[in-house]
């Protein structure tokens, strides 16, 4: 799932501000997508996975999405 | 005395049924309790009233405050039971930024320099357009 256009390698610093950013990661449960899925670096999607985290906690993201609750 | 600062970034959310004025003495409140304590506000960015991804206390929208500042670690705690008792505030993060969120920070600000510079070059042009 990949985006081809960004280069994933020279990402330094997720952002936890950067919520459609980070909407490609989660599925329409507003869960984290798995890296089989997301296939991107390891190193990307431990960042990914925090800044979701904290992105939750300030509710910019929700936990469990609208359309399931 | 002279302890080690270091660098901060602070995202809160306040209750978006509180009026604009108690939201200024809140945003102050914090601002002052950085300076009166030995830290250094650089940055402070009000993002206004965002509608929240899920319900907190029954209030669906909040305000949203994102700063930046220089403080001892000594600070924090206070600043975070501030926060905590304050129940207006609905949610708070605290993150110390090590070299990789400093330089992100420092791109992201030179990237907005940038930008208003080019608004600027872009509205001289069309001044001169009206000209001709």
């Amino acid at each position: 799932m990949a985006n081809e256009d960004i280069d994933y390698e020279h990402i330094e610093y997720v952002d936890y501000k950067d919520t459609e950013f980070l909407e490609q990661f989660i599925n329409n449960q507003g869960k984290i997508l798995p890296r089989r899925v997301t296939d991107v670096p390891a190193r990307v999607q431990r960042q990914v996975t925090t800044a979701i985290k904290r992105a939750r906690h300030l509710a910019l993201l929700p936990y469990v999405s609208e359309s399931i609750r | 005395m002279a302890s080690k600062k270091y660098q901060y970034e602070l995202t809160y959310v306040i209750s978006g049924v509180v009026q604009q004025n108690q939201v200024d003495d809140i945003v102050r409140k914090v601002n002052h309790l950085v300076e009166n304590n030995g830290g250094d506000v650089l940055e402070v960015d009000e993002w206004g009233n965002q509608r929240l991804a899920y319900e907190i206390d029954r209030k669906r929208s909040g305000y949203y405050v994102n700063m930046y500042f220089k403080a001892p670690g000594t600070l924090i705690e206070r600043l975070e039971r501030e926060l905590q008792i304050n129940d207006d505030v609905l949610r708070y993060l605290t993150l110390r930024m090590d070299a990789k969120m400093k330089r992100h920070y420092k791109r992201r600000k030179e990237r907005e320099a940038r930008e208003e510079a080019e608004e600027e070059e872009g509205a001289d042009e069309e001044a001169s357009d009206a000209d001709e």
